[in-house]
């Protein structure tokens, strides 16, 4: 195709030049750093916090009429047995004391009391933790390690399903592989969708769309554009994980951040094809789409008008993203999965789950690229015929009707 | 040698045959034919509305004609072809937000010059028009008439063989008119061919080989301009006086009143008329007998409706 190297070149070049196309690729990890830097921070103050709480020696005394407590511990803590309830309160209220619990009979019926030396809004919780500690340890020392493990909730699972050919299931994981595509579409559309829409406007409301069809055919014109698109999101798409990744690699064990063993990730080369493929097919068309209504439009603002049309159609189907998942039979996901305009996020999310037939996404496939095609070819035309339109919408049948 | 380059001036570049342009019910053009040759500058005039730019348009492919073929150098326009275009368009502008080298360098290499060359010959033309420091800036951060010579320049890159030039003084300064002109002087001399769009009838008649004027559609007056003249065929009476003319229906008519000038079309002898105006009570200061110019040509044509609309 005549000169559609230079377009691509011209496109990407210039669109790298935009400080706002960094600002929001750079925006992604720029804020999950500053999140991932406020949650460190605030752990390791909660951490010191802790620790410090905890090297922190202060009397207090205990009156104990439950008998849960372990004498070992309340001797172990140093905590000063004191006569009665009234005495506590009047140790602390004199400053002999900065704390003091009182342990009624039944503790399930009667509250516990609480005294201690004033220290500060948030530093006052500790004699109430303290209190709540000692119960807690001694009913663990009187119990078996079974028992303890219980309480403390510590009991680990193993758990296996199998899969009708016997072998284990790998439940959750499974999703992961095929739904990367569902996630990159639904990244793709929504940083790059309003952009591919006004992409083609911007020519017509610049008037310099009659001297670049003087020198390039329109198709190669849209071609360039949808490619430099394209690989402007992968670069874009690569600026926002590169960050992330070293950011998770680097602070992982700082920030407690999960655990991501890739090999265990299991890959389902059949669901994996039909994802690329949807995804492929769904978001060429889907571009296609954006540009044939910005080469319809005057200008990019009213071009955005139809934006929110095309968006609601698309991502509608994810409020009921629950039925495409339990219900792949019911008529309404069949209708949603087939029309080729709301398709891609129920195919993609039932790929996922691994609900899709090979035979229902192939006939899914086929209705993409079918509608693919025809919205390029009436791209092209609205584009060609609606380029030099500058203030006037196209009608349908006005860019059907004329002559190629 | 002599006959050699008459042969090659004589060799249509662009031929339109028969051209007919509809959009929906409206019938633009109805039946047009002309060719313009090598080397030659040639005069597309018409009203606004005529269907010039539709022309142009379908001439370069970017309108389907209706009907009839529309040729440069021998077959339809393609973006791919031989012939090195300089295209200017009525509705022009750029890319704003680029960087005026960018935007020159892009151009450059759509229109098939390497990336460098591109380059340097920008440089050398922004030199040219005192704009070579304005290279790196956003196109618009630049005037409205320095504007208009980053277009002029991208119009001439590659050093074009037939240059289309639509409306090219509308919007322009005196200075960057001039420089217009000095262009196209430029570009005649090196033998481009050059289709000028236009009404402005002083630059045709000190630029063009030939001319058409487009009316309804169709070819009104075609040929070089004395050619167009003799067509017209009248010649013209203006009579300077401090009364009024009236009209004479038998004699002659009047054809425009510009203060004290007024034209007649004379229908009858010159000493009829003269008998005429001085039996009316009117002295005169001048009464000649004139060749009409392209202007007086151009609002006989289009009449009431042309002069509106200049």
């Amino acid at each position: 195709m005549h000169n559609l190297s230079t377009v691509v070149r011209f496109e990407i070049t210039r669109t790298l030049k935009k400080k706002t196309f960094w600002i929001a690729a750079l925006a992604v990890p720029t804020i999950a750093g500053l999140v991932g830097i406020i949650i460190f921070f605030s752990n390791k103050a909660t951490h010191d916090q802790t620790e410090s709480l905890a090297k922190e020696q202060y009397a207090f005394g205990v009156t104990d009429d439950s008998h849960v407590l372990s004498p070992l511990l309340l001797k172990a803590v140093k905590a000063e047995p004191v006569a009665s309830q009234a005495v506590g309160e009047a140790d602390v209220k004199s400053g002999k004391l900065e704390a003091y619990f009182y342990y009624p009979k039944d503790i399930s019926k009667q509250s516990v009391y609480v005294y201690g030396k004033e220290v500060g809004l948030f530093q006052d919780s500790r004699y109430q933790s303290l209190a709540n500690q000692l119960l807690i340890q001694s009913a663990q020392a009187s119990t078996s390690p079974s028992i303890r493990a219980i309480l403390k909730g510590d009991v680990s699972y193993n758990a296996s399903t199998f899969d009708s050919d016997g072998t284990v299931d790998k439940g959750f994981l499974k999703v992961i592989a095929p739904g990367l595509f569902l996630v990159l579409f639904y990244f793709m559309i929504a940083m790059f969708g309003n952009q591919i829409l006004t992409s083609v406007t911007e020519e017509k409301e610049n008037r310099v769309i009659e001297m670049i069809l003087a020198t390039i055919k329109p198709t190669t014109l849209l071609v360039g554009k949808l490619l430099s698109l394209i690989t402007l999101a992968l670069i874009q798409m690569i600026v926002i994980l590169i960050p992330i990744i070293i950011g998770y690699l680097l602070l992982h064990d700082q920030l407690t951040l999960p655990n991501f063993d890739l090999s265990q990730i299991p890959i389902d080369p059949m669901r994996i094809t039909l994802g690329a493929v949807v995804f492929f097919v769904s978001f060429l068309m889907y571009t296609g789409l954006l540009m044939t209504l910005g080469a319809a439009m005057p200008t990019a603002k009213e071009a955005g008008s139809l934006f929110g049309a095309a968006m609601a159609l698309l991502f509608g189907p994810l409020y009921a993203a629950s039925l495409f998942v339990t219900s792949p039979d019911a008529t309404i996901v069949k209708v949603l999965s087939y029309f080729p305009l709301t398709a891609p996020i129920p195919l993609l999310l039932r790929n996922a789950v691994g609900n899709l037939t090979v035979q229902e996404a192939s006939i899914a496939i086929l209705v993409l690229l079918a509608t693919t095609i025809f919205i390029l070819s009436i791209g092209v035309r609205i584009f060609k015929f609606g380029a030099l339109e500058y203030s006037r919408k196209l009608s349908l049948k006005e860019i059907l009707r004329r002559k190629a | 040698m002599e006959k050699a380059e008459e042969s090659i001036k004589n060799t249509p570049l662009v031929s339109v045959d028969h051209f007919e342009m509809s959009f929906g019910k409206t019938n633009v053009i109805k039946d047009l034919s002309f060719t313009v040759s090598k080397g030659e500058t040639f005069g597309f005039l018409g009203s606004n509305g005529s269907g010039k730019t539709t022309t142009i348009r379908a001439l370069l492919g970017i309108y389907q004609p209706t009907g009839g073929t529309l040729h440069i150098d021998g077959k339809p326009y393609t973006v791919d072809g031989t012939v090195r275009l300089g295209y200017l368009p009525e509705e022009r502008g750029l890319y704003k937000k680029e960087q005026v080298i960018d935007i020159m360098t892009y151009f450059g290499q759509l229109k098939g010059m390497s990336k460098d060359d591109a380059k340097t010959w920008s440089l050398d033309y922004l030199k040219r028009v005192d704009l070579v420091d304005k290279a790196a800036t956003r196109l618009d951060k630049l005037s409205g008439g320095q504007q208009q010579k980053i277009q002029l320049g991208i119009t001439i890159m590659n050093d074009p063989s037939l240059l289309i030039l639509d409306e090219p003084t509308k919007g322009f300064d005196p200075v960057n008119r001039r420089l217009l002109m000095d262009i196209i002087e430029e570009h005649q001399q090196k033998g481009a061919t050059v289709i000028f769009v236009t009404h402005q009838m002083e630059e045709v008649e000190r630029l063009c080989d030939r001319i058409l004027l487009l009316k309804d559609g169709e070819a009104s007056l075609y040929g070089t301009i004395d050619q167009v003249k003799e067509q017209f065929g009248n010649q013209i009476i203006e009579v300077v006086s401090e009364k009024t003319i009236p009209e004479h229906p038998t004699l002659y008519t009047v054809s425009r009143r510009e203060g004290s000038v007024t034209t007649l079309e004379p229908k009858s002898e010159l000493h009829a008329i003269q008998k005429a105006i001085i039996n009316a009570g009117i002295t005169f200061t001048r009464f000649e007998l004139k060749r009409p110019s392209l202007d007086d040509i151009f609002v006989e044509v289009y009449g009431a409706k042309a002069g509106k609309e200049l």
